[in-house]
């Protein structure tokens, strides 16, 4: 069980949905991704795709305007 | 409890809304706004009358050109901001969505990463600027009211940018990630 | 489908403290009320304007409504949602905007309200350009004016641009009218089709959108 953090701070959507869904097919069953955001709509569509893959998902916000999405991959 | 962790509030003002009910919030204002006005909801006009105030501080002239020269945008750059409804409703948007994120509590000012973002953001908004002038408007202007006026224009508008999204995403997965 | 809790070693780790931004809220909102009664002296169509503007940024941001994202992500992502919620947008607005429409109508059929403009090659052009720009710039005309309020410095200078590129745009307008604008006029479906089979062909054509999407976006995470 592996931890890998993607550093997406400052990038503009589409740009962290589409690291995170490279990242995701690097990992193995069991590891977790966690993704830094700050953009405010990446966090809705970075969980909406894991979710709809399949994938644990759980979001923090760390500070006003930033969050850590922790993605869990299970299949 | 603190109002951070009161369930209302962050129903209310915290928690994104769905998709959906922001599109049929959206529509309901536009309709609000061409029942009220007259005018559908537009965005892309003011920013050339916006261009040629600033045009003329600096000492040029914009009204010898064609386009102002047409009697609506003519009339519009004599009357001044505060007279052209876009412009106010445009500068609107930026305060709406400015309030949406303080009282959400998550105003943060995002920083310019990288100089692949600079060249993205000048090469994206000058496209953008000239191509919503000759297809009089945007994604507002020509699709959502466009279409929802039952113009042609608004749906020959949807395809060819819809052809546009697909190059730019081509290009941005390419040059700008 | 019940939420698996993650547990992650560096949830223990010590947060950044947080400041409550709710009073500065507050203080947004009594200011833009004060604009308000700025705006309604000019005129009352302008706090009218002004408004609406406040209302339609809000809920833009609220809802993370995006319409680059209905024509990029379908490409880029598979995601295929934000292009229903538009197609919803636009056929309920039609419900309201057609019963303007056809109020006008009925009064003089010669003077229809609405975004109705010349179509041509001019629209095929002018919408690629907004295609490309829109997608690499990260937001559309709506997007970037409420990216601007978020707070994302890469907005302000794509919106400066925007800004140049209409004033430039404006200055070649002369050329694209002589050439191919003024040879066009503006179709508006009803005038073509009549009223019945204009409101079928376009909330048809909205629907058959709409199904493709659906299929489209659960197709991809399927595979």
């Amino acid at each position: 069980m592996a931890e890998y953090r993607l550093d997406c701070l400052g990038e503009a959507c589409p740009v962290p949905l589409l690291k995170t869904q490279k990242k995701m097919e690097t990992l193995k069953v069991g590891d977790i991704l966690i993704v830094e955001i700050d953009h405010s709509c990446a966090v809705k569509n970075v969980p909406e795709w894991a979710r709809k893959e399949g994938y644990n998902v759980e979001i923090e916000e760390v500070d006003d305007g930033q969050w850590e999405i922790y993605i869990e991959k299970t299949k | 409890m603190k109002l951070q962790d009161n369930p209302y509030y962050k129903k209310l003002l915290k928690d994104p809304w769905s998709y959906t009910a922001g599109a049929v919030i959206l529509a309901l204002l536009n309709i609000g706004l061409f029942a009220s006005t007259g005018k559908p909801w537009g965005v892309t006009t003011p920013f050339s009358y916006w261009g040629a105030w600033i045009y003329k501080a600096l000492g040029g002239n914009p009204e010898s050109w064609f386009y102002f020269q047409q009697k609506a945008h003519a009339e519009a750059i004599k009357a001044g901001f505060w007279m052209d409804g876009h412009s106010v409703s445009n500068l609107g948007i930026i305060f709406g969505a400015f309030l949406a994120t303080l009282l959400a509590s998550q105003f943060k000012i995002k920083k310019i990463k990288s100089w692949k973002q600079v060249v993205a953001a000048i090469l994206g908004g000058l496209l953008m600027g000239y191509g919503a002038r000759i297809s009089f408007g945007c994604n507002i202007g020509a699709l959502f009211s466009g279409v929802a006026s039952m113009s042609l224009h608004g749906w020959v508008f949807m395809i060819f940018i819809f052809v546009g999204a697909f190059i730019g995403s081509k290009l941005l997965v390419k040059y700008f990630m | 489908m019940g939420e698996t809790r993650i547990e992650v070693s560096t949830r223990a780790k010590t947060k950044k403290k947080k400041v409550n931004q709710i009073p500065f809220g507050v203080a947004l909102l009594i200011a833009i009320i004060g604009v308000g009664f700025f705006a309604a002296n000019k005129s009352p169509k302008s706090a009218l304007m002004w408004i609406f503007g406040v209302a339609l940024g809000y809920t833009l941001q609220r809802s993370r409504f995006c319409f680059t994202a209905s024509m990029r992500d379908p490409v880029l992502t598979g995601s295929t949602s934000l292009t229903k919620a538009v197609v919803i947008a636009i056929a309920a607005a039609t419900v309201g905007f057609s019963s303007i429409q056809y109020a006008a109508f009925l009064k003089d059929p010669s003077k229809i309200p609405g975004n109705i403009s010349p179509v041509g090659l001019h629209t095929a052009i002018g919408a690629i350009l907004f295609g490309i720009g829109m997608v690499i710039a990260g937001g559309c005309a709506s997007g970037t004016l409420m990216r601007v309020g978020e707070g994302f410095m890469m907005q302000w200078l794509s919106l400066v641009f925007f800004i140049i590129g209409s004033l430039w745009g404006a200055h070649d307008f002369g050329w694209w009218s002589k050439n191919l604008i003024s040879k066009t006029k503006p179709v508006f479906l009803p005038n073509v089709l009549g009223w019945p089979l204009a409101l079928l062909v376009q909330f048809g054509l909205l629907l058959v959108i709409y199904i493709v999407a659906d299929w489209y976006g659960n197709k991809n995470v399927n595979e």
